[in-house]
């Protein structure tokens, strides 16, 4: 046997078995997914096929956009503040800041805990009645901005929001701070022998040497707020309405609680589009820049 | 001293119907006791008839949202575990329990996957449409003519309507009725020396009291259409006319009426009048709204049967209950009515019940669940039987005792939820509510939303 035909089924024979599971539970489903998209079916009768029907339905249906617009808003607002208070996090953590296991261990924590006890406990600390949010404000004198978190059509998206950014904030300092271990010394000393500041090294030397870390950070923190779902639906059920339902809560809601499994179906398949285009996006910045 | 509980709550009956429905034991009642005799010597017979023709354990599913943490739950577990040692050597059964919500999800997803449970306990109305649709769930006509233990004629009239389809067979088995209640807390009226409000004009008044007083007038949110979905219909059922429109809803009625307008809009003044918790959607849901109640953080609340295991023994004695105020412009005197109606019950997988080597053990698991001895143990969470079963009043908890009193001559009414003809319109009436709470839609932006999905529905 040549050693390239050798090589071939080496390839092969270790890839199968990652072939073999996705295509089962990934690209099986996905195709699945993709013909009950077509379908008009309440899970429980035939399955008539209706075309892109659903599709058009949906596109025209206003709580799909707001929860959309949602779902933008949440992959943005994590990008403003994941990864930047992840990465400045882990910087101070790198700086040999004292007690840093302690603080590594503590930032690390919530992310270990379920996204349910998570929600329940910050639906608690908003209730206006008895939640402990508004004493909090009061107390520190910031009394003016009591209000009633999750019944404020102002606040309520935001507020859903909150635990799930601060949730996973822990993640992204622990692959930061990775990374930032993985940068050589020597370079970061030598920029400070020349005379650049703390910084100017951070910006110049440290960041650039790190950026594939920070590509995938960004990916994992768009994926997972384009796949967000728990903390939403344990608060308040994405309600009222949908107010603050992301696509995944209104794909949930539209199959499992409205029994209409075509349009649920529909709706997750946006959702893919929407990751693979902005996936896509992220990938192609990337490339551009190593380029650069 | 035993007395009927149904004497005073009339089972199950349907909207109008009036709880008089005493005279228990009836022909049916008496009828089923003599059978009892015969039932028992047939017992063993079917005992080992359920095993199978080989003799072979038979293996049975039963799924329930009556788990750990449910109210019936301590009643339940305790008489299930004594039928499963009692039919041990023939029956394999599998409890499946889950939390209501995740219990819905469940079944939707076993339904969609072609593996729903062999017995299990559901909704009726719009919850169980598509099943029937499908040809899933047994007509239980066909089940009362095998059982020899449980009859048709054993639960109170009208209590199959809940689970009677389109084709008027009913697909259910009813075994728990409700009532809504209105309750004040006695304590705090008495220390404000205040009465207890008969009109809207009365509730303001009182209102400004309370909140004058930093106490909460109404313990009333919406988190998921719960409680206000069952306020919402209470309200209603005030105005002229709304009985019957909200009958018809089951019919391809319109539930963009008037009357909807104008409850929602008495809500919105009832928001506005600072009567109900600022935050409705974190104080909302059953045991939300409840909590300020029993923390005495609020004066009033509207509760049901199954949340009077949550409510304290001091807190139930402390508790009044009380006709909710007549709205203006209302015609019906609410003193007058209470919403009562088949809420819960078990359908039968009719593929189970029709396979020759499951049937038997289907039948035993079903009389089990329909049987006098469960259903009054039930009694004892709250729940009102749809079964003519006799229980010791006694033996209820006080608030239990207070609203058989409460309810004896009161006509009882539907609420939206039972004749609502699609899951879908209830999601869109309950989210709609949650809206309407928070004032982000208006009066006729609610029933325009719900409306629009009884359209979609009808095709037009």
């Amino acid at each position: 046997m040549s050693s390239k035909r050798k090589e071939t089924l080496l390839a092969v024979g270790f890839l199968s078995p990652v072939f073999i599971l996705y295509t089962i539970f990934l690209f099986v489903p996905l195709v699945n997914t993709g013909f009950y998209s077509l379908t008009k079916w309440n899970g429980v009768t035939e399955r008539v096929f209706i075309g892109i029907r659903n599709y058009q339905e949906l596109f025209q249906n206003s709580d799909y956009w707001i929860t959309f617009r949602n779902t933008i808003k949440l992959v943005v607002v994590t990008l403003l503040i994941q990864i930047p208070v992840g990465l400045l996090l882990a910087y101070l953590l790198y700086l040999k800041t004292k007690g840093a296991k302690l603080f590594r261990t503590i930032l690390f924590l919530p992310v270990v805990i379920a996204p349910v006890a998570i929600s329940l406990m910050f639906s608690l600390f908003y209730n206006s009645e008895i939640g402990v949010f508004n004493k909090i404000l009061e107390t520190i004198g910031l009394g003016r901005f009591q209000t009633n978190w999750l019944s404020n059509t102002r606040t309520l998206l935001y507020a859903v929001m909150a635990p799930q950014v601060w949730q996973y904030i822990g993640l992204y300092v622990t692959i930061f701070l990775g990374a930032l271990q993985s940068v050589p010394e020597e370079l970061v000393e030598s920029a400070e022998i020349d005379g650049a500041g703390k910084v100017r090294t951070f910006f110049f030397v440290v960041l650039p040497q790190i950026a594939n870390f920070t590509n995938i950070c960004v990916i994992l923190c768009v994926t997972g707020s384009l796949k967000a779902f728990e903390h939403s639906w344990i608060m308040t059920g994405g309600g009222p309405g949908v107010r603050s339902a992301y696509l995944g809560v209104y794909m949930y809601k539209t199959a499992f609680v409205n029994s209409d499994f075509g349009t649920g179906s529909a709706v997750t398949m946006t959702i893919v589009a929407l990751s693979l285009v902005i996936t896509g996006l992220l990938n192609g910045i990337g490339r551009f820049r190593e380029r650069e | 001293m035993a007395a009927v509980l149904a004497a005073g709550l009339s089972g199950c009956g349907d909207a109008g119907a009036e709880t008089q429905n005493a005279a228990q034991p009836d022909a049916a009642q008496t009828e089923a006791t003599e059978n009892d005799a015969q039932q028992e010597q047939t017992d063993e017979a079917s005992k080992a008839d359920s095993a199978g023709v080989s003799g072979e354990k038979v293996s049975v599913v039963l799924a329930t949202n009556w788990g750990e943490g449910d109210a019936k739950y301590d009643y339940f577990y305790p008489l299930f575990e004594q039928f499963q040692e009692e039919h041990k050597d023939t029956l394999d059964i599998t409890l499946q329990t889950y939390s209501t919500e995740d219990y819905k999800t469940k079944i939707k997803t076993q339904t969609a996957s072609g593996d729903l449970p062999d017995v299990f306990t559901y909704w009726g109305g719009g919850m169980m449409k598509d099943m029937v649709d499908a040809g899933l769930l047994l007509n239980v006509d066909d089940y009362f003519a095998v059982s020899s233990k449980v009859s048709k004629e054993q639960f109170e009239d009208g209590a199959f309507e809940y689970y009677v389809s389109g084709d008027g067979n009913a697909y259910g088995i009813p075994l728990e009725s409700t009532r809504g209640i209105f309750i004040a807390n006695k304590a705090l009226f008495e220390q404000y020396g205040l009465e207890y409000p008969k009109t809207y004009e009365d509730l303001v008044e009182v209102s400004e009291v309370f909140k004058a007083n930093d106490i909460i007038p109404l313990a009333i949110g919406s988190n998921g259409g719960t409680p206000s979905e069952f306020f919402f219909s209470e309200l209603y059922n005030q105005y002229e006319g709304a009985a019957d429109e909200i009958k018809a809803l089951a019919a391809g009625g319109s539930f963009h009426t008037e009357n909807a307008v104008k409850v929602a809009e008495v809500i919105v003044d009832m928001i506005d009048q600072g009567m109900l918790p600022a935050d409705t959607m974190a104080n909302g849901g059953w045991t939300g709204s409840l909590q300020l109640y029993t923390d005495q953080k609020a004066a009033m609340t509207y509760t049901y049967p199954w949340n009077f295991e949550f409510i304290s023994d001091e807190m139930q004695e402390n508790s009044e209950i009380i006709p909710i105020p007549q709205l203006p412009g209302s015609t019906v005197d609410p003193s007058t009515m209470i919403s009562g109606f088949t809420v819960y019950g078990f359908v039968i997988n009719k593929q189970s019940f029709e396979d020759p080597a499951k049937q038997d053990a289907v039948l035993a698991l079903c009389d089990f669940l329909a049987s006098d001895e469960l259903t009054q143990e039930l009694t004892k969470s709250g729940m009102i039987p749809c079964k003519k079963v006799e229980v010791n009043v006694e033996e209820q908890k006080p608030i239990m005792r207070k609203t058989i009193e409460y309810a004896k001559d009161k006509a009882l009414v539907q609420v939206h939820y039972t004749t609502m003809p699609s899951a879908d319109a209830i999601t869109m009436m309950d989210s709609s509510l949650d809206e309407l709470f928070i004032k982000a839609i208006t009066p006729e932006e609610f029933a325009q939303k719900v409306q629009a999905v009884l359209d979609k529905n009808n095709g037009s």
